[in-house]
């Protein structure tokens, strides 16, 4: 490894004022179109290329970068101080973010988001830094089959998330993965629950989905029975500095967490058309099952929030791998970026893993790492005044988060249409809260669904029902089976269980 | 013990999710053979557990109407809620964001929460100014105008 180079890379960046100038502008930028509702990175990115062309290939391609991997960062706040998720993967955080809010506890929630966020960025960088010698053989191991069987891993952890009633948990997660064979049939191209609606032939849009099964049903709750997002609890330091400080701190003292969950989240970012969304759930999921505590899960847990961060941020590392190298985008939001790298005149390919153009990659994995380290810098400054608005009265938040919400599901996909979708599928999650049905497990069957289905079909026609039988196969079959047994082990020994997860959070 | 006392939203929410999964299974039967495959695979056992499911609800909504629990109704703070989601949902798809939402939220105000007019109207200015000024000018972002506007503008 060209360590000289690398360090060079370093120097690039902080030793030139415009370099360190323009990481100072795409990181808050990056955040914004994180937090607000339906803008996301993806719409971010494609903002800001007018700005960057004419920049040099090394200004252009640090800006957007910096930009693009704090994304998530900037998501984690409203998910956590509102319920209303900013992009698709945000949501995971509100099943403990938002309870934590209630509990009082929002600093410390929005402390462990950003601290999360800061050390799943930079463990995604060093993952990347670590596997590029290991990269062709890691990425082209996983064939359809070992993608199939691992969308059903993540299905398993419908189990995990499940809550009070299993029953309950599966119908929804059963309901997740109706709503995700909404679309043109990949196999045959026929419609399916489309009933001639165009905006449903690429399938339910996972944002609107997401506001309707979280955020509309915040906002009722809240406006039903009055007061704030915080609720009864006083006021007190967790909304603070003191809060946020613990709340990073929380980061650290779960170190063993903290890592895992990055590197899972890395990994998965690193696996073409898996998407990053399916990274936050299977890692929260990851951290309900490992926890000695898990009926703290969903009533406002701290390591709840952590481990979707961590995956949120580092997987942004692990896509860059199958981006650069190969020209095949980890992600939809590192599809466009892969055009605007092209467009600055970096050609991803496997001639990048040349020494002479290494150069270009290297300041990429550092312009990712110092983002995210700034990122969280920042958010130490503001995330006091956030916490603040945790306090603030429904009656002033609700008409304005709703309207953000329709305005989110409008710009997911630029169609009215994914407004009623949103209302309906509002009032139904609604219900479901109401009732305590738990809600997370739709939308890992959303996510998934079309995963599976896809990778499913494919791996029967390249090998027959014997696709089970690939080494790689066996070995995610191995973790489906570990999985589905410590669950019913822990059904056994605790009678009374699963009551962790429930989903109330009136 | 009456049908209306178990009636309650609880028992509708279990209905209207088994009637989501036996629909869904019953549409699926008229795809291809491919293309049903994966909707029956997971509608069937979704219509099954929402059969127990149902059966579930019915017996503790039961239980609970005995007891006098009255906590699976909902409530008129409820109702006002959704209604006040629907109004929003029907103002936007007529009238569009920069003109419909600022008065939405300046109507959910005043007519939904009693606040001060000054507090309505800074919070409706305040989306205003968001909706118009920062997405449609400032970020360039063209908003849906609403079915109706659309229809008027031509």
């Amino acid at each position: 490894m060209d360590f000289g180079g690398i360090f060079d890379a370093l120097l690039t960046i902080v030793g030139s004022p415009y370099h360190l100038f323009l990481l100072a502008i795409a990181v808050p930028i990056g955040m914004f179109f994180g937090a607000i509702p339906g803008l996301g990175g993806k719409l971010g990115i494609v903002l800001v290329i007018p700005f960057v062309f004419g920049m040099d290939a090394v200004a252009g391609a640090l800006f957007l970068i910096a930009m693009h991997s704090v994304v998530h960062t900037g998501g984690s706040v409203p998910s956590i101080l509102f319920g209303v998720p900013g992009t698709g993967p945000d949501a995971a955080t509100i099943v403990d973010g938002l309870p934590m809010t209630k509990n009082g506890e929002a600093g410390r929630a929005l402390g462990a988001a950003f601290g999360a966020s800061g050390v799943g960025g930079v463990i995604g960088g060093l993952f990347l830094l670590a596997l590029l010698p290991l990269l062709q053989p890691i990425v082209l191991a996983f064939s359809p089959a070992e993608f199939f069987l691992l969308a059903l891993f993540g299905i398993t952890l419908i189990a995990m998330l499940s809550g009070d009633s299993l029953v309950k948990g599966m119908m929804v997660g059963f309901f997740g993965l109706m709503m995700a064979f909404v679309k043109l049939d990949p196999q045959t191209g026929i419609e399916r629950y489309t009933f001639g609606q165009l905006f449903l032939w690429d399938g339910i849009d996972i944002i609107a989905a997401v506001l309707g099964i979280f955020a509309i049903p915040e906002m009722i709750a809240l406006g039903a029975a009055g007061g704030s997002m915080a609720g009864g609890s006083k006021i007190n330091a967790s909304y603070g500095l003191a809060g946020v400080l613990r709340g990073i701190g929380d980061v650290f003292r779960h170190w063993t967490l903290t890592i895992r969950t990055s590197l899972i989240g890395a990994f998965i970012g690193m696996i073409p058309g898996l998407g990053g969304d399916a990274a936050s759930w299977i890692c929260y999921g990851h951290a309900a099952q490992s926890s000695k505590t898990p009926e703290r899960f969903g009533k406002g847990a701290v390591e709840g929030v952590i481990a979707p961060e961590t995956a949120n941020n580092s997987k942004e590392g692990g896509s860059l791998l199958p981006t650069l190298f190969f020209a095949v985008p980890g992600s939809s939001g590192m599809a466009i970026l892969l055009g605007a790298f092209i467009m600055l005149g970096i050609q991803p390919g496997p001639a990048l893993a040349l020494p002479e153009n290494m150069d270009i990659v290297w300041v990429l994995i550092w312009g990712l790492m110092l983002a995210n380290i700034l990122a969280v810098i920042m958010f130490i400054v503001v995330a006091p005044g956030l916490g603040y608005l945790s306090y603030v009265r429904g009656n002033l938040l609700i008409p304005f988060v709703l309207a953000l919400t329709f305005l989110g599901a409008y710009l997911a996909i630029r169609s009215w249409e994914n407004m009623a979708l949103l209302m309906a599928l509002g009032v139904l999650g609604y219900f479901l809260k109401k009732y305590h049905w738990p809600r997370p497990p739709f939308v890992i069957g959303l996510i998934l669904g079309p995963i599976a289905e896809d990778s499913f079909h494919k791996a029967m026609a390249l090998w027959g029902p014997a696709f089970l039988l690939r080494p790689g196969a066996l070995v995610m079959i191995g973790l489906i089976v570990l999985t589905i047994g410590i669950y019913v082990y822990r059904l056994v020994r605790h009678k009374d269980a699963p009551e962790w997860m429930h989903e109330d959070d009136d | 013990m009456t049908i209306n006392a178990i009636l309650n939203g609880r028992v509708a929410t279990a209905l209207v999710m088994l009637l989501i999964f036996l629909s869904m299974s019953l549409l699926a039967l008229g795809f291809t053979e491919k293309a049903r495959l994966m909707p029956l695979l997971i509608g069937i056992p979704g219509t099954l557990l929402g059969i127990v499911e149902l059966i579930n609800e019915m017996r503790a909504s039961a239980k609970q109407a005995a007891s006098g629990d009255n906590s699976n109704d909902v409530t008129k703070a409820e109702r006002a809620m959704l209604g006040w989601v629907f109004v929003f949902f029907v103002g936007i798809l007529c009238f569009g964001f920069v003109y419909a939402a600022p008065l939405l939220v300046l109507a959910f105000m005043l007519a939904g929460k009693k606040e001060s007019l000054t507090v309505g109207l800074i919070s409706a200015a305040g989306t205003f100014v968001v909706l118009y000024v920062f997405f449609e000018n400032v970020m360039e972002i063209p908003l849906f105008q609403g079915l109706i506007i659309e229809r008027l503008l031509g």
